[in-house]
């Protein structure tokens, strides 16, 4: 395991950057990542399976829908990483219910990401952390400064002049231990925010944002990280995935709008992916077999993403077992549940670790749970 | 209609009113309920701290309270500050009408603590109380709360809790409320603890703020958020292969009394567990949930090991007053008290001389709070030179302390409350059981955000807080106004900052305004 001095790249300050994106609806895995070589599939889906000759094939099990195809190059050179039949152990199938216990990390207060950063040393930066929308996510309750972003502007010095920020920045110029220390941070950041703001952004490596929201958030999100505004965890939802009826529609725009994003954001970040990761999850996946209304209904396996630095990509992590022993639904039910066989906790806590998160800590941040993390990384 | 519907009905239609409405109509509602505005009128005489140095009346309005008002170091000034002391150290003999009456008028969900905790007469003003002479003492029922939507719940105690910090004259009981908010730590997005915690806020800490630790900590074993948010409802030895849930017990020694280092063992941790097996809470879908009870049948009424004392077997319900009085009277429960308070009141570091004075108060007075910041108070190193505008103010100090010291009026709408979310320290936001962090070091990164609500207020940019800017230098005078904020006078290199950028809101922002 690196430590985060061996694999500073372009990030100035050193920090790595975790991102949560968070795929509310439940979103269904088995069109996200269809297992294109198993007949039950087909026989469980005959209208909705992704046909073999459209999927973006990844190994000689699955492949990924055809609006993923954005994703192909990272999965390729190695970069994503993708947990099948994930998600966690809540059965009720209420998303709000899902949504809060995955969020939180069980039944327990604040969130899981928060009570992550709470066991960090003081953050340092300013802006260590941000939720892109309009509310704070559950995930993020008690995470120390956390600020909900509508748009960088919430980040300037509140519409003050020069002159009254020069004054300010004199009385703390005479300020010696921590809170000059800290102040001069602060400075360096507004003025880096400010730079950024002041000109139009051009994205690296020829990358183009898409205009959605999804992908505008993201691009935020690459501005502040190379502005070296010290931000450690962010996360942005993509919402809608509830697809009961005609999920073809529903999920070939969701589809588009998630590659899309995440593979201009990446293209973009160039080497500084190294210190980037991108988590992607949803409450719960679909029903293995599609409904009459052409849709899929609430399930329990999904599948997760982890994209970026260091992740052990192009590959598929935990288990699977197919489709061809199933628990049915429920006594009477013609539906099957893809199982969920690899808890979500044990898709973060190596992400965590790779964050600087200690295996000690994880009682608090995971609490009464037997974590058994998949091996994610080298 | 039975009081409880009739109150839950009313109850509920504010509520929805209170999600409606606008700050402005929020702030216009509290003119109109009390028949002016909510912050002082500001009729002086407001003289000024006239000394270079933090003097005695500026540090102790620095220190027990949330941040002075125009006219109050004038007035703490003509007091003396050890009469201060004592006047703060008796709530029960301040006025507070205008504080109460916005309380009991804006959230119904908290049922008006104060009523029970300090009591009063017949209030003439109060048409409700003159119209139903029972509601005087309307400490509603723990079970009544699950009425409410835990939503408009935790917003109350939020807005409830920094309404009260800005506009109590019982300041210092309200600094103990922070206190002990910490000390017992509860978040409320924990299960039940979203509609149990304000029966905490009401039965536990305000009911004991300045009384006696040990009744508190009583009252906390037994309170039906801690049952849940520690765990306690689940422990329980129904069969003799059972094992206790022991993170209540660990806690309770961990963080409420002995401290980490305070001298038990993972035993002692285990016999505690065992000793407070079977209380529990009953849940939101059972008759009369909420309450709290004890079952003999899952209780492991065996003989058991505390601390070196022995509890005999066949105690049952009486092993929890037994260990809550070991711990309690631990001697390292009262060295652990003392360091944490005096962390709070005189140094992140705390001298071990005030450590020792506060906690040989704590158990001679066996644990009676007033007795013990009196001792605390009486330490020369409260009053040292080193110690005075030498602590760096949390966030939620800093906001409110900011909002007194302008005068301005506020309704603690949800606009103030994402500021002090950017800084990490809204009311009953934290997570785990050790409660906000006290020391500088955790909050230093929170700057950007001081800086910016400072120049937010200023600007009027806060929907719900209000600060009459013109009247404010008018009344109280400039040169007056910037002693007041800084407790002293500013240095020279301050007066040309402050003269040059021509904005209140540096001195707000600046570093001295960040300590207390």
């Amino acid at each position: 395991m690196a430590t985060p001095q061996a694999i500073i790249t372009g990030n100035r300050d050193g920090r790595r950057t975790l991102i949560v994106v968070f795929q509310r609806g439940g979103a269904d895995g088995l069109a996200l990542v269809p297992p294109i070589e198993d007949d039950h599939y087909y026989r469980a889906r005959p209208r909705l399976g992704i046909k073999k000759d459209v999927a973006v094939r990844l190994d000689d099990r699955f492949g990924l829908h055809p609006n993923l195809r954005p994703l192909e190059a990272a999965w390729k050179d190695g970069d994503l990483a993708i947990v099948h039949a994930c998600g966690s152990e809540d059965p009720t199938r209420s998303h709000f219910e899902a949504q809060d216990l995955m969020e939180h990390g069980g039944l327990v207060a604040g969130g899981w990401l928060g009570r992550f950063l709470r066991t960090r040393p003081a953050l340092s930066g300013a802006l260590a952390c941000v939720a892109v929308g309009k509310a704070l996510p559950e995930c993020l309750l008690g995470a120390p400064s956390v600020t909900v972003m509508q748009s960088l502007n919430d980040f300037a010095l509140g519409g003050k002049s020069v002159g009254v920020r020069n004054q300010l920045e004199r009385l703390y110029a005479m300020e010696s231990g921590q809170l000059g220390t800290a102040a001069r941070d602060t400075f360096d950041a507004i003025r880096r925010i400010d730079a950024m703001r002041s000109e139009k952004y051009v994205p690296a490596y020829g990358a183009t944002y898409a205009t959605d929201e999804f992908s505008t958030g993201l691009q935020q999100l690459a501005q502040l990280i190379k502005a070296d505004v010290g931000l450690e965890a962010a996360s942005i939802d993509l919402d809608g995935w509830d697809s009961h009826f005609t999920q073809e529609t529903l999920l070939g725009s969701l589809t588009t709008r998630l590659a899309t994003g995440l593979a201009s954001f990446r293209q973009d970040l160039g080497e500084r992916m190294k210190t980037v990761t991108i988590v992607v999850m949803t409450e719960f996946g679909r029903t293995v077999q599609e409904n009459s209304a052409f849709g899929t209904d609430h399930g329990r396996g999904g599948a997760m993403f982890v994209l970026g630095g260091g992740v052990k990509g192009g590959r598929f992590h935990g288990e699977w077992r197919g489709l061809g022993q199933l628990e049915p639904r429920g006594v009477g039910s013609s539906y099957e549940d893809l199982p969920v066989l690899n808890n979500y906790r044990n898709v973060l806590a190596p992400v965590l670790v790779r964050h600087g998160g200690r295996t000690e800590d994880f009682a608090k941040v995971f609490p009464d749970f037997p974590l058994a993390p998949l091996p994610l990384y080298g | 209609m039975k009081r409880r519907a009739f109150m839950a009905v009313t109850g509920a239609a504010a509520a929805l009113a209170g999600c409606g409405k606008s700050p402005k109509q929020i702030r216009n509602d509290f003119r109109r309920a009390l028949g002016k505005p909510t912050a002082a009128d500001l009729d002086g005489p407001f003289t000024a701290p006239a000394s270079a140095t933090i003097d005695d009346a500026s540090h102790v309005l620095a220190r027990l309270t949330f941040g002075p008002r125009p006219g109050d170091y004038a007035r703490v000034a003509r007091l003396g500050a050890k009469l201060f002391i004592e006047e703060q150290l008796a709530p029960e003999k301040i006025g507070d009408r205008l504080c109460e009456r916005v309380i009991r008028h804006e959230f119904g969900s908290l049922a008006d603590p104060e009523s029970t905790i300090f009591p009063r007469g017949k209030d003439e003003n109060d048409p409700l109380q003159m119209l139903f002479p029972a509601l005087k003492d309307r400490g509603a029922r723990v079970g009544d709360l699950y009425e409410w939507k835990d939503k408009v719940l935790l917003s109350d105690l939020t807005r409830a809790t920094i309404l009260r910090a800005v506009l109590s004259e019982r300041q210092l009981y309200e600094v103990m409320v922070q206190f002990w908010s910490d000390h017992f730590n509860i978040d409320p997005s924990k299960g039940d603890c979203k509609w149990l915690k304000a029966a905490d806020d009401r039965d536990v800490i305000r009911a004991h703020a300045l009384g006696n630790f040990r009744e508190m900590l009583r009252a906390s074993a037994v309170s039906p958020a801690m049952l849940w948010y520690l765990d306690g409802r689940a422990n329980r030895r129904s069969k003799p292969e059972d094992k206790p849930n022991e993170n209540y017990a660990r806690e309770l020694m961990e963080l409420h009394t002995l401290g980490v280092h305070g001298g038990y063992t993972q035993q002692d941790v285990m016999e505690v567990a065992r000793c407070l097996t079977g209380w529990t809470v009953r849940e939101k879908k059972k008759f009369f949930k909420g309450r709290v009870e004890f079952k003999k049948y899952a209780h492991d009424d065996g003989p058991k090991r505390v601390l070196g004392v022995d509890i005999p077997a066949g105690f049952g319900a009486g092993d929890l007053d037994r260990v809550l009085e070991i711990v309690a009277s631990h001697p390292s429960t009262a060295t652990y008290i003392a360091w944490k308070l005096c962390r709070r009141f005189i140094a992140d570091e705390p001298p071990q001389e005030a450590i020792d004075a506060t906690a040989r108060a704590f158990t001679e007075s066996k644990g009676d709070i007033r007795t013990t910041l009196r001792a605390l108070f009486a330490t020369s190193e409260f009053w040292a030179p080193e110690t005075r505008s030498a602590k760096f103010k949390r966030p939620f100090h800093f906001v409110v302390s900011a909002i007194r010291a302008t005068n301005a009026e506020t309704d603690a709408s949800k606009q103030l409350i994402e500021f002090l979310q950017r800084m990490g320290h809204a009311p009953f936001r934290y997570p785990t059981p050790d409660g906000y962090p006290e020391e500088a070091t955790h909050w230093k990164s929170t700057l950007l955000w001081r800086w910016n609500f400072a120049g937010a207020l200023m600007d009027n940019k806060i929907n719900g807080t209000r600060v009459s800017r013109a009247e404010l230098v008018r009344k109280v005078g400039m040169d007056e106004l910037v002693a007041t904020l800084l407790g002293r006078l500013p240095s020279e290199d301050e007066r040309a900052a402050f003269r040059e950028a021509g904005d209140l809101a540096v001195v707000i922002a600046s570093p001295a305004f960040q300590r207390c």
